[in-house]
């Protein structure tokens, strides 16, 4: 579903991503782990364009998306993203945040779309919530409504940049397992934590990032239980 | 003082009423004018095509960088009718008032733009919004909120430079009460008067914005 060559991103002077090559299979939950400022976002970012893509080639969906000329609206459209920060629309309601792109991208009806919310709202556990503003929910509520309101597009693939950094520990749970049942249920997901248990129970593959470069992969058992480089192992040392 | 003519007044008053409602009148058009331009010009300065910038910050420059009062002058007596052949008090005033509102709204909403946390544009587009549609649905009804406050701080100056439009003999309040004083020969009666009534204008505008940052202002 995403291919990635040789990708190089680089703000100003300063290179974040040195090379990274990689491929998310259908069905797949890949996360990505690695000390902070090791590019792990900034990759994820460059997956749906968010960030201008340096040099390299990224492959989403059969798409070439460094290819300028390519409608990166319509990948956007079947790439789903939860930010760190949640981002959601502080003037709207938590069905109108929800609503408005399958409204306004995907032209659905307001009542399809309004169907389409509840249901969503009912997975992420917060139905009772779809009037209120998100100033007035939890932080962990906020970030499961951010998931509705991804999922409302119907994407092919969830991107998740580090959705659990910025709660409150008691909060994480309740997201994670929204991930969790996300991840059962088949979608394909690309996911920066630093929740190592999530990457060792849930994901199916697990990538170490540090210094621009993808140094390990492989399966959540292998990585965490024998990493054969030396920068993974001192990593891991230091968070498990 | 204590010989003050408030028959003299009186007898102007119907003139001063006039005054009043083309004051509110060019406030009104200004006001509208003015945030269309400077929409489009506060964008302007924000968009990546570089002719646009330099175009807005030109525009922006201009009508920051020197006195109404000369442009005024300027457009009244030399650009209208350069362009149009002859000049009218009327429109040299909405274009002088406007051109100068819109320079200075430009800033009120490139500042109110950028004042929106770069998460939202990024949510907006990782949805598959355009750059337009997030404009329009997600940044500007949050930005036009917080600008509210600068807005309604521009209009009550606007309101009070078009006294400036007298020079053009724009028959506004202005106008009227120098008027009385050239056929009376009186001072404090016609311009006190005046201030009274700007100060008057002034305080139910900012009462305006006061009920519209109550309604609209908070998030």
């Amino acid at each position: 579903m995403i291919t990635v060559r040789n990708l190089h991103k680089s703000f100003g002077q300063n290179e974040v991503l040195k090379g990274v090559d990689c491929e998310i299979k259908e069905r797949e939950v890949v996360c990505v782990i690695g000390p902070s400022g090791s590019g792990k976002s900034t990759f994820l970012r460059c997956l749906n364009r968010l960030e201008d893509i340096t040099s390299g080639e990224v492959i989403v969906l059969e798409k070439n998306i460094t290819d300028p000329r390519i409608d990166i609206n319509a990948v956007r459209r079947e790439v789903g993203m939860v930010f760190q920060r949640f981002n959601l629309f502080p003037h709207k309601t938590v069905l109108e945040n929800i609503t408005l792109a399958p409204q306004m991208v995907r032209k659905e009806s307001k009542a399809k779309a309004r169907e389409t919310a509840l249901e969503l709202l009912g997975k992420v556990g917060l139905r009772d919530k779809a009037n209120a503003y998100p100033n007035q929910l939890s932080g962990g509520q906020q970030q499961r409504v951010a998931i509705a309101r991804a999922l409302a597009m119907n994407p092919k693939i969830m991107l998740f940049d580090e959705p659990t950094s910025a709660l409150d520990p008691e909060m994480v749970g309740e997201v994670l397992d929204v991930m969790k049942k996300l991840a059962q249920e088949g979608m394909t997901m690309v996911v920066v934590t630093h929740e190592m248990g999530f990457a060792r129970e849930v994901g199916d593959r697990v990538l170490f990032m540090d210094q621009g470069y993808i140094m390990e992969e492989g399966k959540p058992a292998d990585l965490f239980g024998n990493p054969q480089n030396e920068r993974t192992r001192n990593f891991l040392s230091k968070v498990l | 003082m204590t010989d003050f003519q408030w028959d003299a007044l009186i007898k102007y008053l119907p003139y001063f009423f006039d005054g009043l409602v083309m004051t509110v009148e060019l406030t009104v058009i200004a006001v509208i004018l003015g945030t269309v331009l400077g929409l489009f010009a506060g964008m302007g300065r924000l968009t990546k095509i570089a002719p646009l910038r330099w175009l807005s910050n030109i525009y922006v420059g201009f009508f920051r960088g020197t006195p109404l009062f000369v442009q005024i002058l300027l457009i009244h007596f030399a650009v209208m009718p350069g362009i149009f052949g002859k000049s009218s008090a009327f429109v040299s005033g909405i274009v002088a008032l406007s051109l100068n509102a819109g320079a200075y709204i430009a800033e009120i909403f490139r500042a109110g733009i950028q004042s929106i946390d770069r998460g939202q544009m990024e949510a907006a587009r990782s949805l598959g919004l355009t750059q337009g549609q997030a404009m329009r649905t997600v940044i500007l009804p949050q930005a036009v909120r917080r600008m509210l406050p600068p807005l309604g701080n521009e209009a009550i100056m606007l309101l009070k430079d078009s006294s400036l439009l007298a020079a053009i003999s724009l028959q506004e309040m202005t106008f009227y009460a120098k008027l009385m004083q050239g056929k009376t020969y009186l001072a404090w009666e016609p311009y006190l008067t005046l201030a009274l009534m700007y100060l008057v204008l002034t305080m139910l505008l900012a009462q305006v914005v006061k009920f519209l940052e109550r309604k609209y202002g908070t998030l």
